[in-house]
C-alpha cells in the first residue's frame, strides 16, 4: 500500500513538474466555483479590489492588452458592453497581464481608444494565474458573490462585421433574466498573455 | 615575349569570365527565387480535418502561429530548420496562420518569406475559430503557438502549446522519420 502511495505521489511530482517546465497557463477555475477577493493597482497606481469595482448583479473581468490586434479588434465593443451593463447593474473590469506593457502605455491605450471602464495592472500575472487566462482578450463573469458563472471569448469573430454568436452577452442577458446560461465555456481566441 | 603576355592576358579574361558566368547565374537564380511571394491557402474547419484526418504515408507536423504572436515568431527560424532538415526524411509540416483573413495576402506571405518558409502554408478562414481549435484538441484553449505532430496512423503523438523546445520536438520527430528515406 505504501509502495502505491509512493509511486501515485511520484507520478504527481512528474505531473506537475512537467507543467512546470513546460511553462503551461494554470487551469481555469470551474464554472460555478467562487473566485477569491483580489486587489491589483489601477493605470495610476492606486490599489483598487474587486470588491470596490464590482457591480451590484455582477462583474467582467477582460484580460485586455496593448500592442494585441486581436485585443484591439475589440475596443469599441468592449467600450460599448461596459456601457450597455453598467445601467444594468454589471461592471466591467479590464486587466493587463503583459509584462511588457507598463501602467503608462495602459493608461496611454485606453485615453486613445476612449476606453472609460477601469483597468488594472496584474503585476507578475497573479491574477492572471489565479484565473488562468491565456489569452487577450479573454472574459470571465462573475455573479454579486463573485461565482464565475461564464469564461471565454467575448464573442465569435474578430471582425465585428462577422459575429454571429454573442456569448459573453449572452450570459450576461441570461444571468439578469435569471435564466440558466446555455454556453458557460467557449474558447477565447488571441494573444498570448506575456507572463513575467 | 610580347605574345606570350597577350597570351596570359587572354587566358586570364576567359578564366574570369568562366567564374564570373555561375556566379550570376546563381544571383540571378536566387533573386528569381525569392521573388515569388508564399502562396498561403485559405482553410476551413472542413479542410483541417481533412487534412489532418486523410491517410497518409507520412508523418505530419501541424503548427498553428500567427503574425501577432510574439512566441510565434520567436520559435519559426528553429521550425523553418526542421522543415529543411526532416522533410527529405519523409516529414510532412504544413502551417497554419490564424490571423485575420484580409492578411491572408500581405502581413503572411510576408513574414514567411522572410522566415525563408518553403513549407505548404495556411490560413484559417473561418468566422469562427473555435471548432477549428476543438477538433484539434478539446483541451486547446487556442493560444498560440501550438504544435502537433501526427504519426502516419492519424494519431497525434507530440503537442505542444506555447514557444516550442526544437530539441523536444526533433526528438519526437527522429522517432517517426525514417532516415534517407526521399533523399
Amino acid at each position: 500500500m505504501k509502495i502505491r502511495n509512493l509511486s501515485i505521489l511520484l507520478v504527481l511530482v512528474f505531473v506537475i513538474a512537467g507543467a512546470a517546465l513546460a511553462g503551461e497557463v494554470p487551469a481555469p477555475p470551474a464554472i460555478g466555483s467562487t473566485i477569491e477577493e483580489f486587489t491589483l493597482p489601477d493605470v495610476d497606481g492606486a490599489q483598487r479590489s474587486l470588491k470596490s469595482l464590482a457591480g451590484k448583479n455582477g462583474t467582467v473581468l477582460i484580460f485586455i492588452a496593448v500592442q494585441c490586434p486581436v485585443s484591439n479588434a475589440y475596443n469599441e465593443r468592449m467600450e460599448k458592453l461596459a456601457e450597455d451593463y453598467k445601467a444594468k447593474g454589471i461592471a466591467v473590469i479590464g486587466i493587463n497581464a503583459n509584462v511588457a506593457e507598463d501602467a503608462a502605455a495602459v493608461k496611454a491605450h485606453a485615453a486613445e481608444h476612449k476606453l472609460s471602464f477601469p483597468i488594472l495592472k496584474d503585476p507578475g500575472n497573479k491574477i492572471a494565474d489565479k484565473l488562468g487566462a491565456s489569452v487577450t482578450p479573454e472574459a470571465y463573469f462573475l455573479d454579486a458573490n463573485n461565482k464565475l458563472l461564464y469564461h471565454g471569448r467575448i464573442d465569435n469573430s474578430r471582425n465585428p462585421a462577422q459575429v454571429e454568436t454573442s456569448d459573453l452577452r449572452n450570459a450576461l442577458d441570461a444571468a439578469l433574466g435569471d435564466k440558466p446560461i446555455e454556453k458557460t465555456e467557449a474558447k477565447a481566441f488571441g494573444c498570448t498573455i506575456k507572463r513575467a | 615575349m610580347r605574345n606570350s603576355k597577350a597570351l596570359i592576358l587572354i587566358v586570364a579574361c576567359v578564366l574570369l569570365a568562366a567564374m564570373a558566368a555561375p556566379a550570376q547565374k546563381r544571383k540571378y537564380g536566387r533573386a528569381a527565387k525569392t521573388a515569388a511571394p508564399p502562396v498561403v491557402s485559405p482553410i476551413d474547419t472542413n479542410g483541417l480535418q481533412g487534412l489532418i484526418t486523410k491517410q497518409r504515408e507520412h508523418p505530419l507536423l501541424v503548427n498553428f502561429w500567427a503574425t501577432f504572436c510574439d512566441p510565434c515568431r520567436e520559435e519559426f527560424p528553429d521550425l523553418v530548420k526542421i522543415d529543411k532538415d526532416y522533410r527529405p526524411q519523409s516529414l510532412d509540416f504544413v502551417t497554419v496562420s490564424l490571423d485575420d483573413v484580409t492578411d491572408i495576402n500581405t502581413g503572411v506571405p510576408k513574414f514567411l518569406s522572410a522566415m525563408k518558409a518553403t513549407m505548404p502554408a495556411y490560413l484559417l478562414d473561418a468566422n469562427d475559430p473555435e471548432p477549428a481549435i476543438k477538433l484539434m484538441d478539446p483541451r486547446w484553449s487556442g493560444a498560440l503557438p501550438a504544435t502537433f505532430l501526427f504519426n502516419e496512423k492519424g494519431e497525434v503523438v507530440f503537442k505542444h502549446i506555447g514557444r516550442v523546445d526544437a530539441a523536444e520536438l526533433r526528438g519526437a520527430i527522429e522517432k517517426l522519420v525514417k532516415k534517407g528515406d526521399g533523399q
